[in-house]
């Protein structure tokens, strides 16, 4: 005589659904939004009366050692009005904001050509800066 | 004489503390990707290499170097060149004569250029980037 083995059946609850269904759109929304440029090491320069910018098609950064990342990959400044154009597009005047961050020990050898290959390439050009404390708080 | 209620303890469940914390990272995951970041929006004019001579007589030209600027060849303090560009831009009334040519020695700090090129903007000048270009000629 054969005994039959209970069968158990394993069913995901349904009442958690919502949850992943949350935690995945979340998920995604991080994940359209970055454009992972965190591991670049950078100090704003201070300015004062800074505005807040508008979203960029592009970054370029200038990292400490002077390095230069388009969308945080490393790239050349003769390189990058070209990979600019192809970010950019057909992309309408007021549409190609590009966000420069520069090192705040930087200098002109390193971000002038920098400057002028966004200009070539035809971007609106945003210098990403950090507002200056007012001296009168201080 | 008073009878005590016996109080009731709820203790939250410590399955759910997990995915508290996750749900606590992502909240400031998200936060901290949607902070604004700011900044200067500075409009220059595309890139050209210009083969014919421009008359540049007319334009304002701005020097930056470490430690000074140069205004139309005089040297100047930041205080001073706010000053001195308003003034100068003030007269102009057309658009091509608030031109402003700024170059820079290789050596000049993003913060001083930055704040150069900010003096400029708000006192209504058009900033122009005159960059040296490097050429090789061969000796033969």
């Amino acid at each position: 005589m054969k005994i039959q083995r209970k069968k158990l059946t394993a069913s995901i609850p349904a009442f958690a659904m919502g949850d992943i269904g949350f935690l995945l759109l979340i998920f995604f929304v991080i994940l359209a939004r970055a454009q992972d440029d965190s591991h670049i090491q950078w100090q704003p320069a201070k300015l004062p009366d800074v505005k807040i910018a508008s979203n960029p098609l592009a970054t370029v950064s200038i990292d400490s050692s002077f390095k230069i990342y388009l969308d945080g990959k490393e790239t050349s400044a003769d390189e990058l009005a070209g990979a600019l154009n192809g970010i950019l597009g057909d992309s309408s005047s007021g549409q190609r904001n590009v966000f420069l961050k520069v090192h705040k020990e930087a200098k002109a050898s390193h971000f002038e050509p920098v400057i002028a290959a966004i200009s070539e390439a035809g971007g609106d050009l945003i210098h990403i800066l950090e507002p200056e404390d007012n001296p009168t708080n201080q | 004489m008073k009878l005590k209620r016996g109080k009731m303890l709820i203790d939250p469940p410590a399955s759910a503390s997990s995915d508290i914390a996750f749900i606590l990272i992502i909240f400031f995951l998200v936060c901290a990707a949607i902070q604004p970041e700011t900044g200067l929006a500075q409009i220059l004019p595309k890139t050209e290499e210009q083969k014919e001579q421009r008359d540049q007589s007319k334009n304002i030209e701005v020097s930056i170097t470490p430690t000074n600027i140069v205004l139309n060849g005089s040297p100047l303090q930041l205080a001073e060149f706010t000053r001195r560009i308003k003034a100068a831009l003030q007269k102009k009334t057309l658009e091509a004569d608030r031109i402003v040519v700024v170059k820079s020695t290789p050596n000049t700090p993003y913060p001083l250029w930055i704040r150069v090129s900010q003096v400029i903007e708000q006192a209504g000048g058009i900033l122009t980037l005159e960059l040296e270009s490097e050429k090789t000629i061969n000796v033969k």
